[in-house]
């Protein structure tokens, strides 16, 4: 909200001797913190920052009362004409509650126009003047006092005024020249026609002051804030009045904001007021609000005499009694946000200053609880594939329909998971898979010249389900590139064959089986243009893992006592010549179904020759690879003697011909 | 005894020192030998001719001199020898060492994402004082992202403007902010509350809102929340714990200021704002000259929040507040882009994550 200085100043002389930094710390210190300071008009204005719940805040006579209260400082004396009521001469009927009181006058406007300072004074708040004397002062009110008000054309109003419910369908030209159809749910000022403007909101074009208009019927009412909330909402308009009868407007200001107005209107073009009037009553506010003592205590974090808060909420406007318990609390009309003790507890801090609040640590009352296993477990996955050269990412969680279902199973339909009002197609679909994501930024690192890209999530991805989606915790790796190579010491090594075993030993040592591991490792292509323009795939090994198929964290710390061997471990190779195709699991099982378990420690692959993805190798008999299957035997209660060695080997040898494959020479 | 000399033969012999220096391997000290001591030819060679053909009486004194030179000779030529081999063999042993300043094979390193570690950062900064880590679904009802939180039925967050729904069900959302974690985790302890001795912990999160995607908004970013309930709690309570929280954060000169502010789930709320740590307060870019950077909300839980989760306000009281992780992150790194953040390029990751 815009604040002229010098406007402030007439509201609060002790405001001119602030300099604008001064000026600018008070008001944040009293909750209004101000975004900016510009020079409008030659005047200097404050963009302030308001919070919802201050409606009374929303005028430069609402902060010069928060001001006053802090600097215990005089406002300047309310210059409220009193202007005497008579006989209505429009019949005007209030048929709803969310309008409890109406207050109007009928003049007729004279030769005159808005005067200057109070052009300059609109302008600066980027407010234009209309030079219509009856709508320049019923917005520089607006500014000043905060209270609402609006001039019809009289002599273009029907019959009598009402204030009503909208009836489904009728439609209202409000003063921005749109058309709106109205709901039931709307509050309306309505003559005979129908609807002459929305509550609170705005006027119709049909009624508007003009420069022909000669005679005016003013409006300074009190709106229900829920209603004209809504109707803003509803239509889509946003207005300065909206703004502050939404918030909650004074009710006490109708008749106050009706007599500025008229007053104007007889100052600057000598109009001659037929009649005021007041139709309906203001509302009552809530009742008294006891604060305690206790509670004031126990919020500021130390006893405060009560006679000094009883003080700073009278500066607020407050009528305190201050009784056995503490303090009894009437607020002013203005404050609709004091409605339970704790907010008559933040008015006494806050005038006190927040800087005055003590300093110290709540009491442990009971035991701290452990991180959650879960946490933990995403904690210690994600630091370890980062130690392992991963880099973690972190990805929106909607994505298109056409990424989504690329990855999405058949069983995970999209229809659950759709956002009803997404920024865009793009964002659509709730994600069922983190590869999506984890692909477009691989394809951003790659085509950004990365050697090699190793990226990982850790995310929740969504399910559909009846209910709800479901959301589980996913482990998403991708690597493409080439590895090693950047030292004399380490072979560079294309991923393209290899990544699917380099990602396989990753997922293993991250708790994963062997199987588990193999199965969950998966190829994807990466498209982009090569030198040339052409579309080109790169092979993209990927992997995505829900986070419960990782062992847990083991609940001791060290696990239990197992017995290990002190004898000498033995080695042993065989060369095999086996066929290709041959599954290095079945052959693994069925030489091991051979040995005897207490003795076996391990049994693998070590080489393999030819190298698939080694052109220059010699070539094995065709149809051949020549696998090294290294064992290692060990016992717990002896050292093993090199004959039992060689039965089993040869054991393990049969195994290994049964299945087609033969020593090599 | 030179005089008995050819005069060729005393200047070899005087040239003979520089000669052998001049030996820079061992070819070229084969050649030296030749010309020196070889069996024909050499300068030896002709001495013992002129030995043989010399007169009786000379013999002797012209032997002397003759063996003289020549022992001089080769023992030069052995030395030389000795010396240039010795170097051929440490010059082969060299080849076939590794020297020892050739780049290591380091181990690939990777990088924790920078939200991430500053959430995890906070995490260890709160552990002491007894927090631990709640959670909840970025799918949240309506109850919990709005009603339990005191934010009235009309509040213009509800707006599909402003938040994301899910189109098969709508009373679901995706959450705006990790405060629906305090209304599950209250509802969760409300029974058991007075035997746990209150609650207090912290729930990281990622939330949602519908803004556009530009350098300063995201309609996907993350919140650290914090709330404590107890007995007895007050603005006190919540100013020394963020002043400790804070200091752990940014250091230990670091100020706070708290300023009253309004959020429907908190009273009194306020507005916290840290010594600049860019500037140590001196006035900078980023707290435009200020001095003060604000940093969180927070306040006292409201009494409708506890009421709703099936708390007594009038026996349990607590604090909470909520900081936007990107922002922090942004303000602490400088990092000129809110988009970097999930654009996840390897190198802006490597740099601004690293590892811990």
């Amino acid at each position: 909200m815009w604040i002229e200085r010098k406007a402030l100043a007439q509201e609060i002389p002790a405001v001119a001797g602030l300099d604008t930094r001064q000026l600018c710390e008070l008001l944040a210190s009293l909750g209004f913190p101000v975004d900016g300071v510009t020079a409008h008009e030659g005047t200097e204005v404050l963009d302030v920052d308001i919070t919802p719940n201050r409606g009374d805040a929303m005028s430069h006579r609402g902060l010069a009362r928060e001001i006053a209260a802090k600097l215990q400082q005089p406002l300047m004396p309310f210059a409220a004409p009193a202007i005497q009521e008579g006989a209505p001469v429009v019949d005007v009927r209030l048929e709803s509650p969310a309008c409890p009181v109406y207050s109007t006058a009928v003049l007729d406007l004279g030769p005159g126009a808005t005067p200057l300072e109070v052009q300059t004074f609109l302008l600066a708040l980027e407010s234009t003047p209309k030079r219509l004397p009856a709508v320049d002062a019923s917005n520089e009110l607006l500014h000043r006092y905060g209270h609402p008000t609006h001039a019809f054309d009289a002599e273009r109003i029907r019959g009598a005024v009402t204030v009503r419910w909208a009836k489904t369908g009728e439609t209202l030209v409000a003063l921005d020249g749109v058309s709106r159809t109205l709901v039931a749910q709307d509050l309306v000022i309505a003559d005979e026609s129908g609807p002459i403007a929305l509550a609170g909101v705005m006027g119709g074009d049909g009624t508007k002051v003009t420069e022909a208009t000669r005679r005016v019927l003013l409006e300074s009412a009190w709106f229900d804030p829920k209603t004209v909330r809504a109707t803003a909402r509803r239509h889509s308009l946003h207005t300065d009045a909206s703004h502050r009868f939404g918030r909650g407007a004074d009710p006490a200001m109708a008749s106050v904001a009706r007599d500025l107005l008229v007053q104007r209107l007889q100052t600057w073009c000598g109009a001659k007021l037929s009649s005021a009037w007041t139709v309906g009553a203001v509302p009552s506010t809530g009742g008294p609000v006891v604060l305690t003592n206790a509670l004031l205590t126990r919020v500021a974090g130390e006893p405060l005499p009560l006679p000094e808060a009883a003080e700073a909420l009278r500066r607020l406007g407050c009528a305190v009694d201050v009784i056995a318990e503490g303090l009894r609390v009437l607020p002013p009309s203005w404050r609709h946000d004091l409605a339970i003790p704790d907010d008559l507890a933040e008015e006494v801090l806050r005038l006190r200053g927040y800087e005055h609040i003590p300093s110290g640590f709540p009491p442990l009352e009971g035991p701290p609880e452990p991180l959650s296993p879960s946490y933990l477990q995403r904690q210690r996955l994600s630091r370890r594939l980062a130690h392992l050269g991963f880099h973690q990412t972190v990805t929106y969680g909607f994505i298109s329909p056409e990424e989504d279902e690329a990855y999405a199973g058949a069983d995970n339909p999209q229809a659950g998971r759709t956002l009803a009002n997404p920024l865009s197609r793009e964002y659509s679909v709730m994600r069922a898979s983190l590869l999506p994501g984890l692909m477009e930024a691989l394809n951003r690192s790659a085509s950004r010249g990365a050697k090699e890209t190793r990226l990982f999530e850790i995310a929740p991805v969504f399910r559909t389900t009846p209910e709800r989606p479901k959301e589980d915790w996913c482990l998403a790796i991708v690597w493409e590139g080439e590895t090693g190579g950047e030292d004399p010491f380490t072979e560079g090594k294309n991923l393209l064959e290899r990544g699917r075993f380099y990602l396989t030993g990753i997922l293993e040592s991250l708790g994963l089986g062997p199987d588990q591991a193999r199965e969950c490792v998966q190829h994807r292509y990466s498209w982009g243009k090569d030198g040339s323009g052409t579309e080109v795939g790169v092979r993209v090994w990927c992997a995505e893992v829900r986070l419960k198929s990782f062992p847990g964290i083991p609940t001791r710390i060290i696990p239990a006592f197992t017995p290990f061997s002190r004898y000498p471990e033995v080695t042993r190779d065989l060369s095999l010549l086996v066929p290709a195709g041959q599954s290095h699991a079945d052959l693994r099982s069925a030489m091991v179904a051979a040995l005897p378990g207490e003795t076996i420690r391990d049994l693998r692959c070590v080489d393999v020759y030819p190298r698939p993805d080694d052109s220059k190798a010699k070539r094995t008999p065709v149809g051949q690879q020549a696998w090294l299957m290294r064992m290692r035997f060990q016992a717990m209660d002896r050292t093993l003697v090199g004959e039992e060695v060689d039965g089993w080997v040869a054991a393990a040898l049969a195994a290994a011909e049964s299945l087609g494959a033969r020593l090599r020479a | 005894m030179d005089h008995l000399l050819p005069v060729e033969i005393v200047e070899a012999g005087q040239a003979f020192p520089e000669m052998l220096a001049a030996c820079a391997d061992l070819d070229a000290l084969l050649r030296l030998k030749g010309v020196y001591v070889g069996r024909e030819g050499s300068h030896a060679a002709r001495l013992m001719d002129l030995l043989k053909a010399a007169p009786k009486e000379q013999k002797r004194d012209l032997g002397a001199a003759i063996n003289g030179l020549k022992q001089q000779w080769e023992e030069g030529l052995k030395a030389c020898q000795t010396r240039l081999e010795t170097a051929k063999k440490d010059q082969i042993a060299l080849a076939f060492t590794w020297d020892p300043s050739l780049p290591p094979p380091v181990p690939a390193e990777g990088a924790l994402h920078p939200l991430n570690r500053l959430m995890d950062r906070l995490v260890e900064v709160f552990r002491p004082l007894g927090f631990h880590v709640e959670e909840g679904p970025e799918v949240e009802t309506e109850a919990h992202n709005f009603d339990g939180l005191n934010i009235p039925e009309d509040h213009s967050a509800r707006a599909s403007s402003d938040t994301f729904y899910l189109a098969a069900h709508p009373e679901l959302l995706l959450r705006t902010h990790t405060s629906p974690v305090q209304v599950r985790t209250l509802l969760r302890v409300a029974p058991e509350l007075t035997t746990r001795g209150g609650i207090r912990f912290l729930a990281p999160g990622r939330v949602y809102r519908k803004d556009e995607i530009d350098p300063t908004h995201s309609p996907m970013f993350h919140q650290v929340e914090g709330m404590l309930v107890g007995h007895g709690i007050g603005m006190q309570h919540l100013k020394g714990t963020l002043e400790y929280a804070l200091r752990a954060l940014f250091g230990p000169h670091t100020e706070i200021r708290l300023r009253p502010s309004y959020f429907p789930f908190v009273e009194p709320g306020c507005e916290v704002d840290v010594s600049c740590p860019l500037c140590a307060a001196r006035g900078c870019r980023v707290c435009k000259g200020s001095g003060w950077v604000e940093i969180l909300g927070a306040g006292l839980i409201h009494p409708n929040v506890l009421t709703y989760a099936g708390i007594d306000p009038a026996k349990w009281s607590g604090w909470a507040f909520g900081m936007g992780v990107e922002r922090m992150a942004m303000m602490l790194s400088q990092t000129p882009d809110l988009r970097l953040f999930y654009e996840n390029d390897q190198r802006f990751l490597k740099a601004m994550g690293g590892l811990d």
